[in-house]
């Protein structure tokens, strides 16, 4: 592999390096798991879950500022996962975006054409040698008016692709190996199902026993069709029922 | 994963192999470098405390501030680079400014350091220009939402604090922060002026300047500098706090080390337990304990 005929910037910028990879764009997967947290989504027959960790660091830190799951429209929520300052500009971008849409065209816009757009948007970032694509990976879940539960992810490649399940972050290849066993015979997934199977997922896959102040979990369901974070009693419930099954 | 920061630190634009943006994080050692800043939250308020260490005799008191006033309700305590905080101030005064003549009222904490956490974010993304080299805290008080603080660093990040410091002994004053266990006290209470005063003693150097502000219940909501007598008043007894502190640290010491046999001893013993106290106060204490010691001199010489 002779790197004499180039400067050897491939690793500096996104260009092409003579094996034909963007070394920038690999190195923003890397920033992902950087983060040290890891987040599952799970769509089931009738509702989607998506579960983070919460690690609040610091004693002093007010902990309801702390959180990774955003609203971008009243039906479409998400996960961020990756760098924190990068998730945060996407999220609005997304907002941006999707207020945009609904002002342009006059209805909400959907999950898929709001996670098409953010990755076509970051797709951009990794052909321009003058900006660094955004080290954060979002996991977009809606109930869709045709389709029903949806699922999607968005990478900062720029590919973005719909879940039955998906995993992000740190122990992303253990979860999905995990989440691709248990849904191999394509169960039907209730909303407690799906729930528990991505808490105990997450569970499995961190070697840990959670309580309730250390997840976050959010649900889009079909008689609660707007996106919403469950509080700590409610995660405690399913916590119980885990442990109950076991 | 060793980190390889030659050749992928020249821009904010690119990753390191492990996922790493070097710019970002030589920005915040910009921070750690300045002395210096802290603010608390209380039930019924915010205050700043901001160090500021005294270069030359010629400088003019109460010049060259560090804490600013975005909008009457809002205040901004800044560590790092002091060029790049003044730039911060001003884009945080036309975002209250825009929110205020677009919504009519003041704008809310919250949204403020969002705005204003994004466009520090903004600059970590382009290779044209440089991450902004300081961090800063803002604080405000209003009857609604009551006091809230938060914290924006150089990578654009910003949460809520119950009380947070930033600058050189950032790790010493979060400890004693958190043996105050801010969240029940009230703005006026000495021993948070005193934390203040104890945390920015503990550098080497020799003089400084404390810049105390805060915004409450106690101002009404607007965000002001500490009036002299309550900042006379509160240095007077956080003095008088922090020797009665340094005195029972070093009867402990003495309880487990013994006592030092000379002169010397007590003051490297006051510089061990104080921790890196200026040496005008190690003095200052010696003195005072000398007579104490003398008799026991006499009983170590022979061990010496």
């Amino acid at each position: 592999m002779s790197r004499g005929s180039n400067a050897g910037f491939d690793r500096h910028i996104t260009i092409f390096s003579p094996e034909g990879r963007l070394y920038q764009v690999e190195y923003a997967f890397k920033a992902i798991s950087q983060s040290g947290l890891t987040s599952i989504g799970v769509r089931g027959s009738d509702s989607v879950v998506v579960v983070t960790q919460k690690k609040v660091p610091d004693k002093l830190l007010d902990s309801s500022t702390v959180t990774n799951m955003f609203h971008l429209t009243p039906r479409i929520g998400c996960v961020m996962t990756g760098h924190n300052a990068d998730s945060r500009s996407q999220v609005h971008r997304a907002r941006v975006e999707a207020g945009e849409w609904k002002y342009k065209f006059g209805y909400d816009i959907t999950a898929d054409v709001l996670c098409r757009r953010l990755a076509d948007i970051s797709q951009v970032y990794t052909q321009n040698a003058e900006m660094r694509p955004l080290g954060c990976c979002m996991i977009l879940v809606a109930m869709d008016p045709q389709h029903g539960p949806v699922l999607y992810k968005c990478d900062p490649a720029g590919y973005y692709c719909g879940f039955r399940a998906t995993a992000v972050g740190a122990k992303q290849t253990e979860a999905n190996s995990y989440l691709e066993k248990k849904l191999k015979k394509k169960p039907e997934l209730s909303h407690d199902r799906a729930v528990q199977m991505a808490i105990s997922c997450l569970a499995s896959v961190l070697s840990m026993d959670f309580k309730a102040s250390e997840l976050e979990i959010g649900v889009v369901t079909k008689d609660k069709p707007k996106f919403r974070t469950l509080s700590e009693a409610e995660i405690e419930v399913h916590l119980v029922a885990i442990a109950e099954r076991e | 994963m060793s980190s390889i920061g030659t050749g992928y630190d020249l821009s904010a634009s690119t990753f390191s192999p492990d996922g790493r943006v070097f710019q970002v994080e030589y920005a915040m050692k910009a921070v750690e470098n300045s002395s210096t800043a802290i603010g608390i939250r209380c039930k019924d308020g915010i205050v700043f405390g901001v160090e500021k260490l005294v270069l030359s005799k010629l400088y003019e008191e109460g010049s060259n501030k560090r804490i600013f006033n975005i909008d009457r309700h809002v205040g901004m305590a800044v560590a790092g680079l002091l060029a790049d905080a003044r730039s911060l101030a001003e884009v945080a005064r036309e975002e209250a400014s825009n929110f205020r003549s677009n919504y009519g009222h003041d704008i809310p904490l919250k949204h403020l350091s969002d705005r204003v956490a994004m466009y520090v974010h903004a600059y970590t993304l382009y290779s044209a220009v440089r991450p902004f080299g300081c961090s800063f805290i803002l604080g405000s008080y209003d009857k609604d939402d009551g006091a809230q603080l938060y914290m924006v660093d150089p990578s654009g990040i910003s949460y809520g604090y119950w009380g947070c410091a930033i600058g050189k002994a950032k790790q010493a004053a979060k400890t004693e922060i958190e043996k105050l266990q801010v969240r029940r006290l009230y703005s006026r209470q000495k021993q948070k002026l005193k934390l203040i005063y104890i945390v920015h003693d503990e550098v080497k150097d020799k003089a400084f300047e404390l810049e105390l502000s805060w915004v409450g219940d106690v101002t009404n909501g607007r965000h002001e500098l500490v009036p002299k007598d309550v900042k006379e008043e509160a240095e007077k007894y956080a003095k008088v706090r922090l020797y009665e502190t340094e005195c029972s640290e070093f009867y402990n010491s003495c309880e487990t080390a013994g006592p030092p046999a000379s002169m010397l001893g007590v003051r490297s013993v006051l510089q061990v337990v104080c921790g890196k106290r200026c040496c005008r106060r190690s003095t200052w204490t010696c003195f005072l304990f000398q007579d104490s010691l003398e008799e026991e001199d006499d009983s170590d010489e022979d061990n010496m």
